[in-house]
């Protein structure tokens, strides 16, 4: 009976992925069908990685880099060598709204993507700063990172845009234009974080496991070739079905608490805070 | 001293070690029970339809199929999805041997170790001979002091505690110092500001108001209470609604279907 509106075959869908809120496949697809307006634009032609949990997400999920068997031949794919997974990759490519239900039927929780588009994959068109809170520090530190990595960006003349990683943490994007390498981003992601470490307790710019903990870790890694982080607007697989959510920096302030973005009210949020991103390519300053 | 009833025969069982605590060259020869019980709630999986209980099963990632146990090894992650693996020679070589020994370093203040080291609890009864366990006993128990060591069970070495509670030698297993996060580390406790004298006065004066003796047993667990409650009412056939799901929901996915080709089409 679907037929008449997406190719995607939808099953099980009583089927309990979030067992704390009794969430069903049901409404997960229910979600990414509701997101989709706003989710497929930043998502188009990017290889994506996906994370499902068939069973729930109190049972083990599995990473899942290529297009599983049986995938069926209108969705897109990608073939290309990865450097982080030293073997070829058939990736999935989310172009449509198809696609997207057919990745949240298979119980994709989690869909991440390469800050680079298929066309030309060497060079990203995204430049991530992953803030990612070490514990004992929680999110309240990684807005307060946050906004210390705007400042500075906003001193450099950079429009960046953030978002929830779903969990503790918040990623600040840079949209920018094409030609910079990933070793660049990296260093500048890099260079910008230890000037800041030095400023501040709160930021660590090294990933070494004797200083970082109560510090806010920026993982310039992260800009590498292959590399993914969790697409805008995906579900996490976290008990309270978290969503990694586009914010307006207005919003990034004291008491913002990212558990607050999931399932049920990310889909009530009007605005679009991410609208144009992808237009607003930018110039970095890199050595 | 026997216990009696249930829990006394489900702790003679719970031996789970025997050695021997080695202070310099004497010998106490003991056997370790287990003291800590999780009482939590806890719910086995089964599957809806006929009530099975459901088990664990390793799926490969790649090739989508149960993995048996003789196919798989371990992988230690360098870095994400990169692995290094270990057969389970290799990581039999490296393990510490248990050599049946609580090895004594010293004599030390109870108080001196933070809580936050402690693991997890266990109690010490005498093994053959009970003499030198009395001794010990009453000499901790006397000078308020406790040991400090370490004692490999199982496969794993632990730092631990030696001392004496309700009348019988207790061990403490401790966590290793890089387990334990420092607070300094955090810039709001660096940075905390001493208060004024007379604040401090208020407060103390407040401490003393409220003090009392400790008693555990005024703490419940809420949950475990109200989840025994629904158990009791089920078991006698009391029913207990449940919110149903909806029977609709392709239905209402079509409609939700339909607004979002709308929103697209428009774009």
């Amino acid at each position: 009976m679907s037929e008449r509106f997406t190719k995607a075959e939808f099953t099980n869908l009583d089927k309990v992925l979030y067992p704390e809120l009794r969430i069903t496949k049901a409404q997960v697809i229910e979600y990414y069908i509701k997101i989709a307006p706003k989710m497929l634009n930043p998502l188009a032609n990017r290889p994506i990685v996906l994370t499902r949990f068939p069973n729930g997400i109190d049972k083990e999920g599995f990473y899942e880099k290529d297009a599983p068997l049986g995938t069926p031949s209108w969705v897109e794919t990608f073939k290309r060598y990865s450097e982080t997974a030293r073997r070829e990759i058939n990736y999935v490519v989310c172009n449509n709204l198809d696609t997207l239900l057919w990745l949240a039927n298979l119980a994709a929780l989690e869909m991440h993507m390469t800050l680079s588009k298929v066309d030309s994959f060497e060079t990203p068109d995204l430049v991530v700063f992953d803030l990612d809170p070490k514990p004992p520090a929680d999110y309240h530190e990684a807005i307060e990172a946050a906004l210390l990595v705007k400042e500075k960006l906003d001193a450099l003349g950079l429009v960046s845009y953030v978002k929830t990683s779903g969990k503790k943490g918040l990623h600040i994007i840079l949209p920018i234009i094409q030609g910079y390498t990933f070793k660049q981003t990296r260093e500048f992601v890099q260079r910008i974080s230890k000037y800041l470490a030095k400023q501040t307790q709160l930021i660590a710019a090294e990933r070494s496991k004797s200083n970082t903990s109560g510090k806010v870790y920026i993982d310039y890694v992260q800009n590498s070739h292959g590399r993914t982080m969790i697409c805008p607007y995906s579900l996490r697989a976290t008990p309270l079905a978290t969503v990694s959510t586009p914010l307006e920096w207005i919003e990034v302030k004291k008491g913002l608490n990212p558990e607050e973005f999931n399932l049920y009210s990310v889909v009530k949020i009007a605005k679009n805070p991410w609208k144009g991103l992808l237009d607003n390519k930018q110039k970095l300053e890199t050595k | 001293m026997r216990m009696a009833g249930k829990e006394g025969a489900r702790m003679r069982r719970g031996i789970i070690w025997s050695g021997t605590i080695t202070i310099g060259l004497v010998n106490v020869p003991v056997k370790l029970h287990t003291m800590i019980f999780d009482k939590s709630v806890t719910f086995r999986f089964l599957h809806k339809t006929d009530g099975s209980p459901l088990k664990y099963q390793k799926v490969c990632i790649k090739e989508d199929k149960v993995i048996p146990w003789e196919d798989i090894v371990k992988g230690y992650e360098v870095r994400k999805d990169e692995f290094i693996t270990f057969t389970n020679e290799e990581l039999k070589a490296a393990r510490p041997e248990s050599d049946q020994r609580i090895r004594i370093d010293k004599f030390i203040d109870y108080l001196s170790i933070d809580p936050a080291y402690f693991d997890k609890s266990y109690i010490l009864t005498p093994d053959k001979d009970s003499d030198a366990y009395s001794l010990l006993l009453a000499a901790l128990e006397k000078m308020g002091k406790a040991a400090v060591g370490k004692i490999t069970l199982r496969t794993k070495e632990y730092p631990v505690l030696v001392h004496s509670y309700n009348g019988a030698l207790v061990l403490t297993t401790l966590r290793y110092a890089y387990e334990v996060a420092d607070p300094r580390k955090l810039e709001e406790i660096r940075e905390l500001k001493e208060p004024k004298k007379e604040e401090l006065d208020l407060a103390k004066k407040i401490v003393v108001d409220l003090s009392g003796e400790f008693d555990i047993t005024e703490y419940k667990d809420t949950f475990k209470e109200k989840i025994e409650e629904l158990v009791g009412k089920k078991t006698k056939g009391e029913t207990i609604i449940v919110e149903k799901a909806v029977k609709e929901e392709a239905k209402e996915l079509m409609v939700a279907l339909q607004e979002t080709l709308k929103q697209l089409k428009k774009k």
